[in-house]
């Protein structure tokens, strides 16, 4: 009672130094935050990667995929082009059904239908294909995925044609293996990640987005819970280099034994691997060149992570609680050494084996981690004191706040009068926290998107939520201080801690929140917003806060960033081109993100519009409220 | 003397007498590319004591008596049958052990009985039937004295061939029992070894049938080595026949050719006759071999579409919600009656409220229902739903379940691998043509000949497993939940020391009925205590002190300014 009652807390003589440099200590935890995030990606703090879970090691046997039985890698990729160059834009389903009917799986077409969410009456319909290696001896209680996007031609992305034909080599081969312990589904989806999500919420039964938005369909063959994945774009009969992908939807990441895995047998198999198409190991690098290498490829994995979508079909896998992994094969471009189609194959199959050995789901190694290089790693317990530091410090800000208020009303002579006074406010504060939630959630992506292109009809969709997400925030920045300013003036009181405190706290635990399931986001958020929010005091604020916090408004950190995106795509245009191009691509950016929401479920757009929007608005609100400057006045 | 000892033997020689045995295989390929082969040993006595007995294994017929058993299907699979690549089987069996018993009619404890029984069975057999309870096995319905379980995670291997073996009367040395190579029957995708034991009665007379049967179907891509369909006796079972065992009525191999319509092969040897057209016959009585060379069919048969078959799947994702989906698949022109028995173990319960039947996506109430609601760790979830299913329709059951925490002591040592749930059982009737072998009679080469319009079929779905919420029990969870426990056995005592003042307080006067009672209490004993003592002692002054008249002690913290004084008293 006395820890939690004692009224001589907050007075001792720690206390006191903290809420007298509250300031100085705040922007010392950003320092030493952002200078430990950096320092994460040195040798020192990461470790090495290795194989937690010892039912992995049987795959890196000799591996024993070759062209000797049944048709040649050649043939298979032959007869495929032949196929694919005949259908410009469609997938040839017949074609696929008879090749996996050929390979004698089990086979399986699958019909989903999009009703596209921002236009009424848009259908698109796709079906996968879809063929079953029945492990002999087993109940089909558990299996394995491979899977291949098919690319028609007409297609913007790189061809997955070569790919398509090492599953088909792989499949035969598989086919003839009597080790097999698990089913092995060898999967074809169709439209990138549409398909795959149609597959996944068929095989599970379930929906994960907006309801009705996707019509996943029904599946008629299954194989019991799916162990693993591996989902397998190679461009080229000519492989420079396999890149291994991670980041999942929402920032989920698979197990890292699997990725381990991967880099591997890689390896063994003498296959050129990389990470964010960085290679891995520091021969041939200095040791600041090498320390320069992980942070960036570190970096551009939190990029990535951030943004919540996922890096290619794999990562809509996780969320099943499947882990997976892309394999990309590049190109080798020009002359020089290259790993063939069987290397990769290779490759391929020892990480079946070795899923197929496993006994128990993934659960011994890492879920949540940072990779600096292929094979070094920084766990959880590094990488989270940083975003710690970060939110410590608006905790700090907050406490020291309370008590020095607090404080001074003790000290005060007319402490009656004001408690009276500050207590009136209590509404006042309640309704501008309400408000701003309430103006949150009409803005939720599956919410205003659909009556701001009912409005907007005749202007491109990108461009409709542009204008509708842009002008409800330009009403708030000009509006607000208005009415804050003429309506108020009732409710003066000498300062807003209160509200102040408000905001600070809820910032603090969104960004936990939001951290734990996906730090990236959670940590890069808090990097723009935690200093404004330090900045800033219960009254009186300067113009440079509130310039500070105009710019970090959502809609307006959204436009930096493609700003800054497209400046490193396109630096020579000229000015005038260069913002409209901006422009475009944050409504293109937004409508990307609203139809994520409503198919996949992706809640990037939904952090912004139920967290950050509603904490500015307050912060926003707090910098305009009318406060008493004669009091302070009166008492000096 | 002489006299009687030679009544008895011929009362023997009789009994011996009344038994027979028959050993028949029969071999179906399929246009899929397998190969299916049933194996069926058959022992027929007339007698329904199983004292003493020349071909009825003695260990089983044992079993049979103590336990008052009149009917016995044990089955021990590896694999999951394919209706829809491989047809209907002979036996259909689910993926693990099964095993069901009815007992006499008069039988008082059945659930003793039946304990008894799949302990006995479980020596027998090395199998882990004894870890049948009555968490895992149901009562039928309809008969108080039959009592079915299946075990899922059952792995069947080479420990419970050998012992299965040792039931026929020729061993495995001679007769078709010479096939059965454990290296061989476990390369094979399906393995089922059976025991089927029942009365055949007719107008009062009864005889008692056990047929001791083999399924193994053999995937040709497996036993030719240059990827065609060929198939012989030697690549699946290693061996050809040498000997056939001398104790048969008969040996026999019966061989479906009807796949050599889609698929045409040829044949080493001419069979003996043909039975129904399609249906080679070999008598054995000799060294034999049968093999069959396939040309590379132009066509592939993906599928061999049976009239009716299931699908069973669990929906959702994650540990919070959960829903089983029973469908079943009716390709036939007109309706089927069948009924779908679920039964869902202890651990995951279902909602009852939840439960809907849909016919091609329009729901439809079932012709009869029983539930009988599950209890943790006691009973199964039990649910028989009777349905008439549409021509050419699907009708898919669902109900949504909920995961159970475990307590920690329940989860297997490979806890991750998940949680084993049974298959469910479809029974229906559908045209006897659509079925493989029928079981009506004892003998194959009589099934295959019955005629009848409809017979009674037994699906048993596929199995699966769910991921019940585990905890991590790895070292550093241990040790947390160890340093939890310190902590918070430490964090009362250790609180209480620092929040709490020692405070030199008299008892507070507190007026009511139990210090009324006390006052007297202690008044009468003062009584009793002066009149035996003569010693009158002053009862406590009672005085409550403000905080202000209390002073600072070093040791004993806020006391009384009284105490202190006397404290400095005595101190001097």
């Amino acid at each position: 009672m006395g820890l939690l009652t004692d009224p001589s807390v907050g007075h001792s003589a720690l206390t006191s130094i903290f809420v007298r440099h509250h300031n100085r200590f705040c922007l010392l935890m950003y320092a030493i935050s952002v200078v430990l995030f950096c320092m994460l990606a040195h040798y020192s703090l990461s470790s090495q990667t290795y194989f937690s879970e010892n039912a992995l090691l049987p795959g890196l046997v000799k591996g024993q995929l070759n062209d000797n039985t049944g048709s040649s890698y050649r043939d298979h990729f032959r007869e495929l082009n032949a196929e694919a160059q005949h259908y410009e834009t469609e997938t040839p389903h017949a074609y696929l059904i008879s090749k996996f009917k050929n390979l004698r799986l089990e086979t399986y077409s699958h019909n989903f239908t999009l009703n596209y969410p921002l236009k009424k009456n848009t259908k698109y319909t796709g079906r996968n294909v879809y063929g079953i290696l029945r492990a002999p001896r087993s109940a089909s209680i558990e299996s394995i995925v491979l899977s291949v996007p098919y690319r028609a031609p007409s297609s913007v992305f790189p061809s997955t044609l070569p790919g398509l034909a090492v599953l088909f080599q792989i499949a035969q081969f598989f086919r003839q293996q009597i080790y097999w312990a698990k089913d092995i589904i060898f999967l074809v989806t169709e439209h990138e990640q549409l398909g795959m999500q149609a597959w996944l919420e068929a095989y599970h039964g379930t929906s994960c987005g907006s309801p009705g938005v996707l019509n996943s369909g029904k599946l008629s063959g299954r194989a019991g819970a799916i162990q693993a994945a591996i989902n397998l774009e190679i461009h080229s009969d000519k492989i420079d280099h396999i890149d291994i992908k991670l980041s999942g939807l929402n920032g989920q990441l698979p197990n890292l034994d699997l990725v381990n895995l991967a880099h591997r047998l890689c390896n063994k198999e003498s296959v050129r691997h990389t990470f964010n198409n960085v290679d891995g190991g520091a021969i041939g690098r200095s040791k600041l060149n090498s320390y320069y290498t992980n942070l960036s490829t570190m970096m551009s994995m939190v990029m990535t992570q951030a943004t919540g979508v996922p890096d290619g079909n794999h990562g809509l896998f996780h969320r099943f609680g499947i882990e997976a992994i892309t394999l990309e094969g590049y190109e080798k471009e020009g002359r020089g050494i290259y790993s063939s189609v069987f290397q990769v194959g290779r490759v391929i199959e020892g990480m079946f084996r070795s899923l197929n050995n496993l006994l128990e789901r993934f659960h011994q190694s890492f879920f949540f981690y940072l990779l600096p290089s292929t094979d070094r790693y920084v766990s959880i317990g590094l990488y989270m004191p940083c975003l710690v530091l970060l939110v410590g410090s608006l905790f700090l800000k907050a406490f020291s706040t309370w008590i020095k208020h607090s404080s001074e009303h003790k000290s005060g002579g007319s402490s009656a009068k004001a408690t009276i006074h500050e207590h009136s406010n209590v509404g006042m504060v309640s309704v501008i926290i309400l408000g701003s939630h309430v103006v949150g959630l009409m803005l939720l992506p599956n919410l205003a998107p659909a009556y701001f292109t009912h409005f907007w009809n005749h202007i491109p969709t990108h461009r409709a939520l542009l204008l509708g997400y842009g002008s409800v925030s330009i009403t708030m920045v000009f509006f607000l201080p208005i009415i804050m300013k003429k309506c108020l003036n009732s409710f003066k009181s000498s300062n807003w801690v209160l509200l102040h405190v408000i905001c600070l706290l809820e910032l603090g635990i969104g960004l936990l929140c939001v951290s734990m399931h996906n730090f990236s986001l959670g940590y890069l958020t808090a990097l723009v917003y935690v200093l404004p929010a330090v900045c800033t005091k219960s009254s009186h604020n300067n113009l440079i806060v509130k310039l500070l916090w105009l710019l970090v408004h959502p809609v307006c950190s959204l436009f930096w960033i493609t700003a800054y995106i497209t400046y490193t795509a396109y630096p020579e245009l000229p000015i005038v081109d260069f913002l409209t191009k901006v422009l475009e691509a944050s409504g293109q950016w937004m409508v990307l993100s609203t139809v994520d929401n409503m198919i996949y479920g992706n809640w990037a757009f939904s952090v912004g519009v139920l967290l950050l929007l509603p904490v500015w608005t307050s912060f926003w609100c707090l910098m305009f409220l009318p406060t008493n400057v004669s009091q302070k006045l009166k008492t000096k | 003397m002489n006299v009687k000892c030679i009544g008895f033997l011929f009362v023997f020689i009789g009994q011996a007498y009344s038994e027979s045995y028959n050993e028949e295989l029969f071999i179906k390929p399929l246009a899929t590319g397998y190969v299916y082969s049933f194996f069926q040993f058959t022992i027929i006595r007339e007698d329904d004591s199983f004292k003493h007995s020349t071909l009825f294994p003695h260990s089983l017929g044992d079993i049979i008596d103590r336990f008052h058993v009149s009917e016995l299907d044990v089955d021990l699979t590896s694999g999951l049958w394919r209706h829809k690549s491989w047809g209907y089987p002979a036996v259909d069996a689910p993926s693990g052990a099964e095993i069901s018993a009815r007992f006499h009619n008069d039988t008082q404890d059945v659930d003793q009985h039946w304990y008894g029984l799949t302990n006995a069975l479980s020596g027998l057999l090395c199998t882990s039937l004894n870890f049948i309870n009555s968490a895992n096995s149901y009562e039928s319905s309809a008969h108080r004295v039959y009592r079915y379980s299946n075990l899922p995670r059952e792995n069947v291997c080479t420990e419970n061939l050998t012992p299965w073996k040792k039931l026929l009367p020729c061993d495995s040395t001679r007769g078709l029992s010479s096939f059965l190579n454990s290296g061989r029957v476990h390369n094979a995708n399906y393995h089922s070894l059976g025991i089927h034991f029942r009365p055949l009665c007719n107008a009062g007379k009864c005889k008692y049938e056990l047929r001791l049967t083999v399924s193994l179907v053999y995937d040709s891509v497996f036993i030719s080595f240059n990827n065609n369909y060929d198939w012989s006796l030697r690549k699946m079972f290693g061996t050809g026949l040498f000997m056939t065992c001398p104790l048969a009525d008969y040996s026999k191999i019966y061989l479906d050719t009807s796949s050599n319509i889609s698929v045409p092969y040829s044949i080493s040897q001419e069979p003996d006759y043909f039975l129904k057209k399609n249906i080679a016959v070999y008598n054995l009585n000799g060294i034999f071999h049968l093999s069959a060379i396939v040309s590379r069919p132009k066509i592939v048969v993906s599928e061999l579409r049976p009239l009716l078959y299931t699908d069973r799947f669990i929906t959702g994702f994650g540990q919070e919600y959960g829903g089983l989906v029973t469908r079943i698949y009716n390709d036939h022109r007109s309706p089927i009656t069948a009924t779908v028995i679920e039964n869902i173990p202890w651990f995951l319960p279902i909602y009852y409220h939840t439960l809907k039947v849909t016919s091609n996506g329009i729901r439809v109430t079932p012709k009869g229902l029983i539930y009988k609601p599950g209890k943790g760790r006691v009973r199964i979830y039990y649910l028989e739903i009777v349905l008439e299913l549409a021509p050419r329709s699907v009708t898919e059951i669902s109900v949504q379940f909920d995961y159970v925490f475990l307590k920690w002591q329940e989860y297997p040592p490979d806890a991750n691998h998940g949680f084993y749930i049974g298959s469910a059982i479809v029974k229906a009737t559908i045209p006897r043509h659509a079925t493989s072998l029928t079981f009506d009679k004892s003998l194959i080469v009589d099934n295959i000949n019955s005629t009848g319009s409809d017979y009674l079929i037994c699906l048993k779905t596929e199995n699966f497993i769910i991921t019940l919420p585990t905890p991590d029990f790895s070292m550093p969870y241990n040790v947390i939940c160890l340093a939890c426990t310190v902590v918070a056995l430490a964090f009362g005592p250790i609180h209480n020391i620092t929040t709490k003042r020692l405070k030199l307080t008299t008892a507070k006067y507190v007026p009511g009925l139990a210090s009324i009672a006390q006052k007297l209490y202690v008044l009468l004993k003062n009584i009793i205590w002066n009149r035996n003592k003569n010693n009158k002692r002053k009862a406590a002054k009672v005085k409550v002190f403000a905080h202000e008249e209390l002073s600072y002690h070093p040791r004993l913290g806020h006391v009384s300014e009284e105490f202190m004084k006397d404290k400095v008293d005595c101190i001097k």
